[in-house]
């Protein structure tokens, strides 16, 4: 049964970037369909009930970078977004811990009680950080320029970004600079002195990404993580009630609203081109779409090296996107509770449970975890950023009951020997192991657990190589460079073919950013 | 108190080139040395008797042209020796890579290993070569200021036209492309065999602190190929031993009338409200002078010889916050007779070899600095100096230098001293043995220079032997500092000359050149 039918654009792919452009192109009048692979949307943004009564962000677990432009422009409040501020960080430490909330007194007091210094700089640290980030938020917003044969609005946003670089001081200049090359251990080092404060705030530096805290470049993907300081008075990172997905749901009833069509189980196999034109796409069960655009919202790889015949493609265009780092780094785990962790040094229920808990006691943990995954093993006590959704939103877990988050590296994608379920299994039980040095009674609550590797991120979600950034943020690989020289602007060498992944410019998170962009550039509205 | 037109600290590769060259036009010049002898990192000694070694650097992989023809002398009247075989790369099964001035050569035994690799030389080499060519310019350039770039600062860059004339913007992009990145990933690019990998790979770490898995390796590596031609692993030796290269600077200062004084330890910088008067020697005598330059690194500058309470608080900062990390140590045997390498002629003994049989090796020896250890298996780069240079070693015997990486500064659960170095021979002649059995039998004496050694001796902060890391965040703009790094510092008269400030370390003197052109402009 073949269906044709034609649209206006369509959009491969229902991560939240793939529905955000969707919507932002249906709220222009245009005629979309969105192609969902899976059953449910959301991509990595997505929401499932694994456990009968468990309902867990199954991959990406929290919300900061969600554009506020992108939020009202689609009125995402309005279809459900709802964001729960996590209260706080919480580090344990062997006999001790350390703990920072909403509370700016009770943050001083509680890093003092480690460092008076620090304590007094961490409160100059923050404010200076936002500068940063607004610094760097033009850059952010501006369409990355064709860096070998620039436009004349290319040119022009360049010369504005010159222009807005002479306005910063020159200590402002100097942190940014240092920020976009150093590793986050060194920067935070000019800082601070205590080492778990040091570890965790480094921590920003390496999630996502294959490196270490030692790492340079670490720096900026600690940036790319204090961005979510921009808009709210607080470190605003949130969880989104009933889950990630809902932040995807909220974006694909807004698109619908706007008049999208909404497809889930529905894989794409082709991008039907035709002289280096793309006309349409073709489904894994030989339904074929046609379209004015096509837009993918996957990574880079499987955009060109998947949906494309490589010879449509110019050769040093398929040669950068084979080039493209993409090693994925991260695992998670998922676990059903019968009761809360307690953990050692600060037990019971509290404040310590509402929000990040971190297992990162110092430098040397994060470097030896690193170290585990550079020679092609999972770490044996890895790095971790906690979170139970269950304790901020109830209807995520029975009664009683909670649902743990855990995000863990170092997991390589490739390990030596390759992954199965032995392999996971062993993963997972690295990852129970370590918290149970923090939290002993953890062995006794959990009633179910999930464990995803890297390439079970792969196979289920279709980040490849489990990426979830879908290709580092790395210098070499940002802006201009993202994900090739000469179509960093969301074109492609095939015509009428665009990408608005994360692996587009300005990359990873639940930003909505690269999706917006990428519809506005494709309606004329960016030039 | 005597007075002079200028006073140059230090007697190092650049404090020389640049007392020559101000003394060229016809400036008063006297240069201040703390040891009884001038050199600083292209230093030689007897290190035992009849056997002398250079203590820092065997080779120099690239000298400024421009400096060159400023002095008006050739590489070859400096004394440079260029061998056919520039370097060894040593197999674990005894298959060598051998890296010649003839590209197609290299490219030939590399093929031995893998056709593919040997197939990409050629192309790799002409990559580098372009990307060298943007760079070149680049270190000729004194840094803008930023963020507030001047007029005249957006005209030096006008330079930078010619190599784009050439090569299109494609160029500069792959440049901005190749210098964050970490060698592993310009390795995935171009090669699959490991011993080639890892060779390369060493390059990028040359001297530095960083494994080959950190970002900005990529720059370190183009920043030993500049002018090679696309030579990779090019190496200089100098006739006479690394010394005669700073003697023969030397002659040239003082064809110029420039004075040297050695034995003469500095003990403040003199500062007055925001000029730079001039110095106070250990024995309490002045010298004042119109243009002070220091070619000692930024820390001894500023903290030791100017001090940190004649700093504002934000420069100091930033002063401060400079890296260092020394990671090299060098280590140097008298030998008994020549030691047999295996599947190595003794014609081709004349040249560079090195221990890092891939990647994960390098990375490997690359973690202990990070946990503050003696490396169990060292990454190794020697030679025979008393091959190049006979005079080195008594008639028969010979003489093996070696540098050793990674052996942190900062060790974590013992400190450096006489054991350590012990501990550290042990570790090399182990992985020496594995390339030359019987090493151990050869030795007469050995002497070892640890970062700690390399820092007491030469004054170099934590022993590193750039001045400072080669790293992005220490790169033009940022070297030494954001506010100092056009030569120029917060006080009147005092300019900069070191391997600390833009475009870093290395024996070319470009530093020099840079400086002198700034302090000529004023």
């Amino acid at each position: 049964m073949s269906k044709i039918s034609k649209y206006d654009a369509i959009v491969i792919g229902g991560g939240h970037n793939g529905l955000t452009a969707a919507a932002y192109l249906a709220r222009a009048g245009k005629r979309v369909l969105v192609l969902e692979r899976r059953h449910v949307l959301g991509g990595a943004a997505v929401t499932e009930e694994v456990f009968p009564g468990f309902k867990f962000s199954v991959c990406s677990y929290v919300v900061s970078l969600m554009k506020a432009n992108v939020m009202r422009e689609l009125m995402l409040p309005q279809f459900g977004l709802e964001l729960l501020p996590l209260e706080s960080t919480f580090t344990p430490l062997e006999n001790d811990y350390l703990l920072r909330t909403a509370d700016t007194d009770q943050t001083y007091r509680e890093i003092a009680r480690h460092s008076v210094r620090d304590a007094e700089t961490y409160m100059r640290f923050g404010p200076r950080m936002g500068q940063i980030g607004m610094a760097v938020r033009p850059i952010l917003e501006t369409l990355a320029p064709n860096a070998i044969r620039p436009s004349f609005s290319d040119l022009l946003n360049v010369k504005n970004l010159l222009n807005h670089f002479k306005t910063l001081s020159e200590e402002q200049f100097e942190y940014l600079t240092k920020l976009m090359t150093m590793s986050s251990a060194d920067f935070l080092d000019e800082w601070f002195e205590f080492e778990p404060l040091k570890a965790t705030m480094s921590a920003s530096g390496i999630i996502g990404t294959f490196m270490g805290p030692r790492s340079p470049g670490s720096a900026y993907v600690m940036l790319h993580h204090y961005m979510g300081d921009i808009d709210g008075a607080f470190r605003a990172w949130g969880f989104q009630r009933g889950g990630t997905g809902e932040v995807s749901m909220a974006i694909a009833r807004s698109a619908e609203h706007f008049g999208a069509t909404i497809m889930t189980e529905a894989p794409v196999e082709k991008v039907i081109t035709k002289n280096g034109r793309a006309l349409g796409v073709a489904l894994e069960n030989g339904d074929e779409y046609k379209s004015d655009i096509v837009i993918s919202g996957l990574d880079p790889k499987l955009s060109f090296l998947k949906l494309i015949d490589e010879n449509n493609l110019p050769s040093d265009f398929l040669n950068s996107i084979k080039n493209f780092r993409i090693r994925g780094s991260s695992g998670k785990v998922n676990l059903a509770l019968d009761g809360l962790p307690n953990f050692t040094c600060l037990p019971g229920d509290g404040h310590h449970l509402r929000g990040a808990i971190s297992i990162s006691p110092n430098y040397d943990h994060l470097e030896r975890a690193y170290d585990d995954a550079k020679y092609g093993n999972f770490s044996k006590k890895p790095f971790m950023d906690i979170i139970l959704p269950s304790v901020l939103d109830p209807e995520m877990a029975p009664p009683g009951k909670h649902v743990m988050s855990c995000f863990v590296q170092y997991a390589p994608y490739d390990l030596k020997g390759g992954w199965d379920d032995n392999k996971r299994q062993a993963f997972g039980d690295a990852v129970i192991n370590t918290l149970s040095e923090y939290a002993p009674n953890i062995k006794d609550i959990i009633l179910h657990r999930q464990v995803l590797t890297p390439a079970d991120l792969e196979s289920t979600f279709g980040l490849s190589e489990g990426n979830i950034f879908h290709g580092e943020l790395t210098i070499q690989q940002l802006f201009s460079l993202r994900p090739a020289v000469k179509w960093a602007n969301y074109t492609t060498p095939i015509k009428n073919y665009y990408q608005c992944g994360s692996g587009t410019h300005p990359g990873g998170g639940i930003t909505g950013s690269p999706g917006e962009m990428a519809a506005k550039k494709i309606l004329g509205l960016l030039s | 108190m005597k007075h002079y037109d200028a006073i140059v600290i230090g007697s190092g590769i650049n404090s020389l080139s640049s007392a020559a060259l101000l003394a060229k036009t016809g400036k008063k010049v006297i240069i201040l040395e703390s040891r009884n002898e001038i050199g600083g990192m292209a230093s030689t000694v007897e290190f035992s008797s009849g056997y002398q070694c250079n203590i820092i650097n065997d080779t120099i992989k690239w000298v400024s042209p421009k400096l060159l023809d400023e002095l008006n002398i050739t590489k070859t009247e400096l004394g440079l020796i260029e061998p056919e075989i520039t370097h060894v790369a040593l197999g674990e099964n005894n298959k060598h890579i051998f890296f010649h001035r003839d590209i197609n050569k290299t490219a030939q035994s590399i093929r031995e290993l893998s056709e593919k690799d040997g197939d990409n030389w050629i192309g790799f080499t002409l990559y580098i070569k372009k990307l060298c060519s943007f760079l070149e310019k680049l270190y000729h350039i004194t840094p803008p200021t930023l963020p507030n770039v001047g007029v005249f600062d957006a005209f030096a860059l006008k330079s930078m036209l010619n190599p784009i004339m050439k090569h299109g913007t494609t160029g500069i992009v792959d440049l901005l492309r190749v210098a964050p990145m970490m060698m592993p990933e310009m390795m995935d690019e171009w090669f699959e065999n490991k011993l080639l990998r890892g060779s390369l790979s060493s390059i990028g770490v040359h001297h530095s602190s960083l494994g080959p898995f950190a970002a900005s390796t990529g720059y370190n590596f183009l920043h030993q190929h500049l002018y090679n031609n696309g030579i990779i692993h090019n190496n200089h030796f100098i006739k006479g031993g690394t010394i005669q290269y700073a003697k023969n600077l030397k002659k040239i200062a003082e064809s110029f009338n420039a004075e040297i004084r050695v034995n003469t330890k500095i003990k403040t910088i003199n500062i007055d409200d925001a000029l730079c008067t001039g110095v106070t020697l250990e024995n309490n005598e002045i010298i004042n002078a119109d243009i002070i330059m220091s070619g000692v690194d930024p820390k001894n500058t500023f903290l030791k010889l100017i001090g940190a309470q004649n700093l504002n608080p934000n420069f100091h900062r930033q002063v401060r916050n400079i890296k260092y990390r020394g990671s090299v140590s060098r280590i140097h045997f008298a030998l008994k007779n020549i030691p047999q390498i295996k599947n190595i002629s003794f014609e081709n003994m004349n040249t560079m070899f090195s221990i890092c049989p891939n990647i994960e090796y390098l990375e490997r020896a690359s973690d202990t600095v990070k946990y503050g250890s003696l490396p169990e298996n060292p990454v190794l780069e020697f030679c025979f100096p008393s091959i190049i240079n006979p005079t080195f070693a008594p008639s028969g015997k010979h003489i093996l230098s070696a540098t050793i990486q990674y052996t942190p500064y900062d060790l974590r659960d013992q400190k450096w001293n006489a054991d350590t170095n012990k501990q550290l021979k042990q570790i090399v002649i182990n992985t020496l043995e594995k390339s030359i059995p019987n090493f151990t039998s050869l030795i007469e004496s050995t002497k070892i220079y640890s970062p700690m050694d390399l820092e007491s001796e030469f004054g170099l902060s934590e022993g590193n032997l750039n001045h400072g890391e080669m790293t992005l965040d220490q790169f033009m703009f940022m070297r030494p500092t954001i506010s100092s790094s056009q030569y120029k510092t917060p006080f009147n008269n005092l300019f900069l000359c070191s391997p600390g400030t833009h475009p870093g370390g290395g024996l070319h003197g470009t530093n020099a050149l840079n400086s002198v052109k700034e302090i000529l402009k004023n």
